[in-house]
């Protein structure tokens, strides 16, 4: 008769892009329970804003992560211009949705190789990440950096867009566009890839929406949950947008809810830039926020729906700042996701809700 | 449609009816975060529900040490992340949570450092920590005492009592307070006594009592002749 085991996994692991423990207890070779444990990045994050003043504040927000940077400088500064009531210009809205969506292109292109490496496609990780590097050459071009952009001000953006910048942009997505499809196909036809997604960790609809998942680990549950739905911002300027769904709920259709939300920002991105707008990319800032002033805010961030809190206090310091990332709300999905796996797929159970733990624990 | 925000004043005993109503409703649970008062030091929690494009804060204001907040994992299981960051964060008190951690889900504090060490070492570090330990004990305790002895006395007889009394009634209320300022002052001086540091015995019977007789002799001798060498360098010094 076998007993059961307590497996550690983590903090360090090569499958980890940030360190995480997981207490997972063994039977034979199948997972019965998983205890997450965190801690291991928290630099207290969220207190720095005492002492740093809501402008200042940015650039720490965009240094929470690497790989979410622009999203949680975009999210923060939504949040402080919803609590201190500033429109931020049109033209301002277009250029920080196409950077957000090239962050959201970049950030999946990341993960595809990541899970490609996992499971033992090396050639296919290179060639993603030979990708991206267009995306951070973009990025480079438009703002100066590759992965922390210092972008967005609170009031607008720091640097325009001109025609040249933008007609750039839809160059090197034609280039990427075709070379994209081919990673693709080898992603989803490939059978070695097909023998290690399908049927791994899968959540159904009733227990994607019972763990409050969120972001493309809900989407391949077939819960349409997606905060670009709100239409804030230049998101409302969008012919058509719908959500990506699939309804299988295993690490295969989390792989393809992510391949064809690349496409999707694309073609996002190629709207926009065709539809630019003339105008401030800023609006001058003065004052400080009403003391007890309250605002909430969320993003789509790439993994998911990212919840943003203000709260003022009548200086020029926020009395709090808030927020919580996608993958705090997806552990709950994750550890129900790996019981009843196998100890080989556990790795790419983790994987599969693209974990962010530098945002986990700010 | 545009994201529509609320914000809500809510206490403690509303919270059972609020995660039931919500969950009937269809709301989704967002987070949970606490929000630390640096006046008097309480905390505040702000749930958030989510329903179509409605997000919903409800806080909770003024959370004491003393106050135990009703999980509602048992409607919102995935709120067990938020509930052990608040406890262990904010000290914030659950009372049960699904998965409860007990203060170990962030783990932030290290009693070791990671790193392989041989039991020497160890040992000489638990050493030094204790050493360390008395020195700061003793150090507080004579603090204490000098702090005492420096406070000042209250005065023995207290002549404002004794002005509005009839004259006999004052002979025996003074009579009284002289003799509770004898007995307080010989309190103290015992007190003094016994917090000053004691001389050491001159013969250390406890050290010569596990040794060889002989050698016990020789160390007893050894003993009486420096005690005798340092009662004579005291009797100089106070010569000079």
């Amino acid at each position: 008769m076998s007993k059961a085991t307590v497996i550690p996994f983590g903090p360090q692991h090569p499958v980890l892009p940030e360190p995480l423990h997981l207490d997972l207890v063994v039977e034979d070779e199948t997972v019965l329970e998983v205890i997450p444990q965190i801690g291991f990045i928290h630099r207290g994050l969220e207190k720095l804003v005492e002492t740093r003043d809501y402008n200042s504040f940015i650039y720490v927000a965009e240094r929470i992560c690497g790989i979410c940077s622009f999203g949680h400088s975009l999210g923060y500064a939504e949040t402080v211009e919803k609590l201190m009531g500033i429109e931020v210009p049109e033209r301002a809205d277009y250029i920080r949705v196409i950077l957000h969506e090239l962050s959201r292109i970049h950030s999946h292109l990341l993960w595809l190789g990541l899970a490609a490496d996992a499971f033992g496609y090396e050639a296919l990780f290179m060639h993603t990440w030979r990708l991206r590097e267009r995306i951070l050459d973009i990025f480079e071009l438009t703002t100066g950096g590759r992965v922390i952009l210092s972008a967005v001000c609170v009031g607008g953006v720091n640097r325009d867009f001109d025609a040249q910048v933008l007609s750039t942009i839809k160059e090197k997505m034609d280039s990427i566009r075709s070379e994209y499809k081919q990673i693709c196909n080898a992603f989803l036809k490939d059978s070695s890839v097909k023998n290690r997604l399908v049927g791994v960790g899968t959540l159904t609809r009733e227990e994607a929406i019972k763990y409050d998942c969120v972001g493309p680990f809900a989407r391949a549950s077939n819960v349409a949950i997606d905060c670009r739905m709100q239409a804030s911002g230049a998101y409302s300027r969008l012919s058509d947008f719908q959500p990506i769904v699939e309804k299988d709920g295993d690490c295969y259709a989390r792989l393809k809810v992510r391949l064809l939300e690349v496409l999707q920002s694309m073609d996002i991105i190629e709207e926009l830039i065709a539809t630019m707008p003339a105008g401030d990319i800023a609006v001058k800032v003065k004052g400080a926020p009403v003391e007890g002033a309250q605002a909430s805010n969320a993003l789509e961030q790439p993994r998911g729906e990212c919840y943003y809190y203000a709260l003022g206090n009548g200086t020029k310091n926020l009395e709090r700042m808030r927020m919580r990332t996608p993958t705090t709300a997806n552990l709950a999905g994750m550890t129900m996701a790996m019981k009843g796996c196998d100890l080989a797929d556990v790795n790419m159970i983790v994987l599969s809700i693209d974990p962010c733990i530098s945002c986990t624990e700010r | 449609m545009a994201l529509i925000t609320t914000f809500e004043d809510i206490t403690i005993a509303d919270l059972d009816a609020l995660k039931h109503q919500k969950q009937a409703e269809g709301w989704r649970c967002v987070q949970i975060f606490t929000t630390h008062n640096d006046d008097d030091g309480s905390n505040d929690l702000t749930y958030t529900f989510h329903k179509d494009d409605t997000q919903a804060n409800y806080r909770i204001k003024g959370i004491t040490d003393k106050d135990v907040i009703p999980s509602i994992t048992d409607v919102y299981f995935s709120a067990f992340v938020y509930e052990n960051e608040a406890h262990d964060l904010f000290g914030v008190n659950f009372e049960g949570i699904a998965i409860d951690f007990s203060g170990h889900f962030y783990d932030l504090a290290m009693n070791e450092p990671m790193t392989i060490m041989s039991p020497e070492k160890k040992a000489a570090r638990e050493k030094a920590a204790r050493v360390a330990a008395a020195k700061a004990a003793k150090a507080a305790k004579e603090k204490a005492a000098a702090e005492a002895a420096a406070a000042p006395a209250a005065p023995a007889i207290d002549e404002s009592k004794l002005a509005g009394l009839d004259p006999e009634k004052a002979a025996k209320v003074r009579a009284a307070m002289e003799a509770k300022a004898k007995r307080e002052a010989a309190k103290a001086a015992e007190a003094a006594a016994a917090a000053a540091p004691k001389p050491a015995p001159v013969i250390d019977e406890a050290k010569l009592a596990g040794m060889d007789p002989e050698k016990a002799a020789k160390v007893r001798a050894a003993m009486e002749a420096k005690a005798k060498r340092e009662a004579a360098k005291a009797a100089e010094r106070k010569g000079e």
